[in-house]
């Protein structure tokens, strides 16, 4: 009998006699096999690893908002450097640029230094009558403070804080409120007092010495905690003094040894990164910092203590210090950050002064990226521009200042009306 | 010896040759012929870790302060100071004798002194190497010809290159 064949339901289309012609005239489709990317793990214990790790860190971090980009980069709490922008230790300004990446170019930029008298007038946008009225109203401040008001006999050692500094407090005041009708910048601008100032960076490394993480590499942490005695935010950034590319051939100072020797001291505790205000607010650009002198850091007392040599140094210690974290800390409000460095120059300015004698600085933040893997091939610089301390005025007798600068005078309100 | 207005002086060889074997008593006005010398004595050391340029290290007896030794170097020698740090270094008390005693090495004070208007210092090379040649016609010099001899014999064709014995037949 005849086997029973199981027919299939459906006709195939490559049977026997058929099976050529499909071959004929069809394309033979190659498929592609798809692997999955050939990339080092993420959990073996392994330096690809940890590279891989890093890797997706950085990925993370440059995908977030900017909040979170703050949060993620200062979470991890490590024992840090802290940098006091006041402080004893000398030499002490190669040794903050050395941490900073800032060369020191001695005067102003050409903005402030009035190379050919063009104009008639003091400063540009300001007529002679209101330099005048600045200039009355500068003495008046002055005789204020010293003359006027009757002050019992300052503490011992705090002449600085119960004088000096109230009579900052009005001239600053005073002088952003004449003169905003002059800049409209200062008009949308805040004008701070006593604020704080934070900013955290990594710069170079080490190799740990001893412990259970031995002869491993560490980056070398640095945390500045400011307190200025005021300043001026504004909402739109200043204009660049020098561009970008001019930043390649300045000098900066190259110390190998290591930074406790300085000496500065090292500490475990919240990283903090911040301008004056908080992140929403709309004034995020820095316009002028002013800082006082402790009756600590006095010249008088310095020359006492032999080390007339080191008043200078201190000044631009401070200046170096508190302008570089206050321009970090915009440039991070910002989003720019160690992996993905700033586009345009931030830029403010400081004013250092003791009551009688006041140094100006300038100071152009060109990069972020300081740590060392972003370091090696960044030959940007970031700028610091100083004066040396001029005084304002010889003394005051009689109800009346002696020998008032009108150059002091004029730089102040130079700075003041600095706008893009 | 200040005696009462009167006679002259009683006895006044006695009482110079008593007088001979005390001090000169000093009183105010009088030439000051003494010198007084302090009995602290400082050590310059080597640092053992890198220190800046202007930083120059001592060891300090124990009861000395910051302010002693800036004024030290300051009157003693002439060195102008600008800041001292000092710290005091905890001997050991780990280490045991044949006895099973503690034996402590003795605690001191270092101090690091920074030089002011800019001078520096570096901590000079006390052991230099020294080449020493030995004398002519002496068994030093025999006996290290002979070495030398023996170490060139020792030493293979210098046509071969650097490559060994073990390459050859």
């Amino acid at each position: 009998m005849a086997a029973r064949t199981r027919l299939p339901l459906l006709f195939p289309r490559n049977l026997f006699p058929f099976r050529s012609q499909k071959l004929v005239h069809t394309e033979v489709s190659v498929k592609e096999p798809a692997y999955p990317p050939i990339v080092p793990s993420l959990t073996a214990k392994s330096k690809s690893a940890r590279r891989r790790q890093i890797e997706e860190w950085v990925k993370k971090i440059c995908t977030s908002s900017v909040e979170d980009k703050l949060s993620l980069i200062t979470r991890i709490q490590r024992e840090k450097f802290v940098v006091y922008p006041q402080t004893f230790a000398r030499n002490a300004d190669r040794w903050y640029q050395h941490f900073t990446k800032t060369a020191y170019i001695p005067g102003l930029p050409e903005k402030f230094t009035p190379g050919l008298e063009k104009t008639k007038a003091a400063v540009p946008g300001i007529d002679d009558d209101a330099f005048a009225d600045i200039r009355s109203l500068v003495t008046r401040v002055i005789l204020q403070e010293h003359w006027q008001f009757r002050k019992r006999k300052p503490f011992m050692y705090r002449h600085q804080e119960q004088v000096v500094g109230p009579f900052l407090r009005s001239l600053v005041s005073g002088l952003t409120y004449s003169l905003a009708k002059y800049n409209p910048l200062l008009q949308l601008s805040s004008l701070d007092l006593s604020p704080q100032v934070n900013f955290y960076w990594r710069r170079g490394q080490r190799i740990i010495p001893k412990g259970h993480r031995k002869r491993r590499l560490e980056p070398t942490r640095f945390q500045i905690d400011d307190r200025p005695h005021s300043q001026i935010r504004v909402t739109q950034q200043l204009p660049q003094f020098m561009p970008l590319e001019a930043s390649h051939a300045a000098e900066v100072p190259e110390i190998t040894l290591r930074p406790n020797v300085m000496p500065l001291f090292r500490r475990q505790y919240d990283n903090n990164i911040f301008t004056g205000a908080k992140l929403p607010d709309p004034a995020c650009y820095g316009h002028t910092q002013f800082h006082l002198v402790p009756d600590r850091y006095h010249r008088d007392r310095m020359v006492r203590q032999q080390q007339a040599d080191q008043v200078e140094v201190f000044l631009r210690a401070n200046a170096l210090a508190s302008l570089f974290a206050w321009t970090g800390a915009q440039a991070m409000y910002q989003g720019f950050w160690n992996y993905e460095d700033v586009t345009r120059p931030f830029v403010s300015q400081a004013v250092i002064t003791d009551g009688h004698f006041f140094s100006f600085f300038c100071y152009q933040l060109n990069t972020v990226a300081l740590s060392v893997e972003t370091d090696a091939n960044n030959p940007r610089k970031n700028l610091l521009w100083g004066t040396e301390s001029l005084r304002l005025y010889e003394s005051v007798q009689d109800g009346e200042v002696v020998g008032l600068n009108d150059g002091v005078v004029k730089l102040l309100v130079q700075f003041f009306m600095n706008q893009p | 010896m200040i005696l009462p207005n009167g006679g002259p002086p009683l006895n006044r060889n006695i009482i110079n040759t008593f007088f001979f074997y005390l001090y000169p008593l000093y009183q105010l006005g009088n030439p000051q012929l003494r010198i007084f010398r302090p009995s602290w004595f400082l050590t310059l050391v080597r640092p053992g870790k890198e220190q800046p340029q202007d930083t120059v290290q001592f060891r300090i007896p124990m009861e000395m302060t910051k302010y002693d030794v800036k004024n030290y170097l300051e009157k003693i020698y002439n060195v102008p100071v600008g800041v001292i740090r000092t710290r005091i270094q905890f001997g050991s008390n780990k280490k045991r004798n044949h006895l099973n005693q503690k034996v402590k090495q003795p605690d001191y004070k270092v101090a690091y002194v920074q030089l002011a208007l800019g001078q520096t210092f570096t901590f000079p090379d006390i052991f230099p190497e020294k080449e020493r040649a030995p004398a002519e016609g002496s068994m030093e010099e025999m006996q290290e010809k002979f070495m030398e001899d023996e170490k060139q014999r020792q030493k293979l064709d210098p046509r071969r290159g650097g490559v060994t014995e073990w390459f050859g037949l």
